[in-house]
């Protein structure tokens, strides 16, 4: 907390005394609006949008499914709340969009969501159409360099939290990922009333 | 040009809760041991095997499921540990969603012989343990009290995870420069 505190700083006083003139990153970082847009692959193979999954209310989230050494647990908390809404469950779909189509190719994500919860989609797409769906949603993503000893090894940093969005795919709300399963139980019924 | 680069990297890591990478990993010792809370674990077969029948004795447990990659690449150093740490149990208790059927695959897979499969029933050990990430190992001492835990993978065979289970054992405090090794990243082939 105090390290992002102090790179926001950092930043800030960067900016300060940056070139004058509009920063390469300034488009990146006043973003507008969530539009919920995408055009990707689901795990079946299949192209959908944000019309695929019309009358659905959607619990979106962003992500990759090689941890090197440490997973995160926001598709078992997802898992755990879809688990919890019941009979509700029915009018909800959770969502994993990859940002690592290179490794998490469809038959890849069709395994990989499977284990969380058969009801997931999960997406992936070409690297353009990722970084489209990404920007849509406003989230950044930087794919490290991979490790000396194998080109398939890397961690990618990626912004995290659970997007909702309603049954026509407009952003409801953007939840932080550490919120336990019961709160994000609470609001997606919320969200359904 | 270079102060763009520059810019973009101080914005990168503006992200707001970006990246795995900065959960503290490793051996993180508790200030005060506090009590862990129930968990309704099963056995493969659905019977109760809560840790409340381990009292008295202290218990490494480690969390798991079989879609986390290095959680599972763990597996063989803590079957090994179930027979040689003495005086301390080593429970591997899976977060799967799918239960017993997943970790008894896993197990099958990665020849699991001595643990035992442990199941989260309720899907809620997790958040009752605070665990954003897996793996996580926690290790309770003979009074049901977390006394630390270690985030991520480790080297569950190196000489140092063996004395720090001694410790544990013999109820001895626990220090930082107990800390097994992290174990190395592997390839990104599934086992």
């Amino acid at each position: 907390m105090r390290k992002s505190l102090l790179f926001g700083v950092l930043a800030v006083v960067l900016a300060l005394i940056g070139p004058s003139g509009s920063p390469a990153w300034a488009e990146a970082t006043v973003a507008p609006s969530v539009t919920g847009r995408f055009s990707l692959i689901d795990q079946d193979g299949r192209p959908v949008t944000e019309a695929s999954y019309a009358g659905h209310l959607r619990m979106m989230t962003f992500g990759y499914t090689f941890c090197p050494d440490i997973c995160p647990t926001t598709l078992a908390v997802m898992a755990a709340a879809i688990q919890r809404l019941g009979p509700d469950a029915a009018r909800v779909i959770p969502i994993f969009v990859t940002v690592d189509p290179k490794r998490d190719t469809p038959a890849r994500l069709k395994e990989y969501v499977a284990a969380f919860d058969p009801r997931f989609a999960g997406l992936s797409g070409t690297q353009e159409a990722v970084a489209r769906a990404a920007y849509d949603f406003r989230v950044r993503y930087h794919i490290n360099s991979p490790e000396a000893s194998d080109p398939d090894l890397y961690t990618v940093d990626h912004s995290a939290g659970i997007y909702i969005m309603d049954g026509d795919g407009h952003f409801l709300a953007k939840l932080p990922h550490q919120l336990e399963a019961d709160d994000i139980a609470e609001r997606v019924r919320a969200y359904l009333r | 040009m270079r102060r763009r680069v520059l810019l973009l990297s101080a914005a990168l890591l503006l992200l707001p809760q970006a990246a795995p990478a900065k959960i503290a990993t490793g051996l993180i010792v508790a200030d005060a041991p506090a009590p862990v809370p129930n968990l309704d674990i099963r056995d493969g077969d659905g019977n109760d095997a809560g840790l409340g029948r381990s009292r008295g004795r202290a218990v490494l447990l480690n969390l798991w499921a079989s879609w986390c990659l290095p959680c599972v690449a763990e597996l063989p150093a803590l079957d090994r540990l179930a027979t040689t740490a003495k005086g301390v149990e080593v429970v591997a208790l899976s977060l799967d969603h799918n239960g017993a059927p997943a970790a008894k695959a896993a197990y099958a897979r990665m020849e699991i012989t001595h643990l035992s499969v442990r199941v989260d029933a309720q899907l809620r050990a997790g958040e009752a343990l605070a665990a954003p990430m897996l793996p996580v190992t926690l290790l309770i001492d003979a009074q049901g009290r977390e006394v630390a835990r270690f985030v991520g993978a480790a080297d569950w065979d190196s000489p140092l995870a063996r004395s720090l289970l001694d410790a544990l054992a013999a109820g001895r405090p626990i220090t930082t420069e107990m800390a097994p090794p992290k174990a190395k990243p592997r390839g990104a082939q599934p086992p």
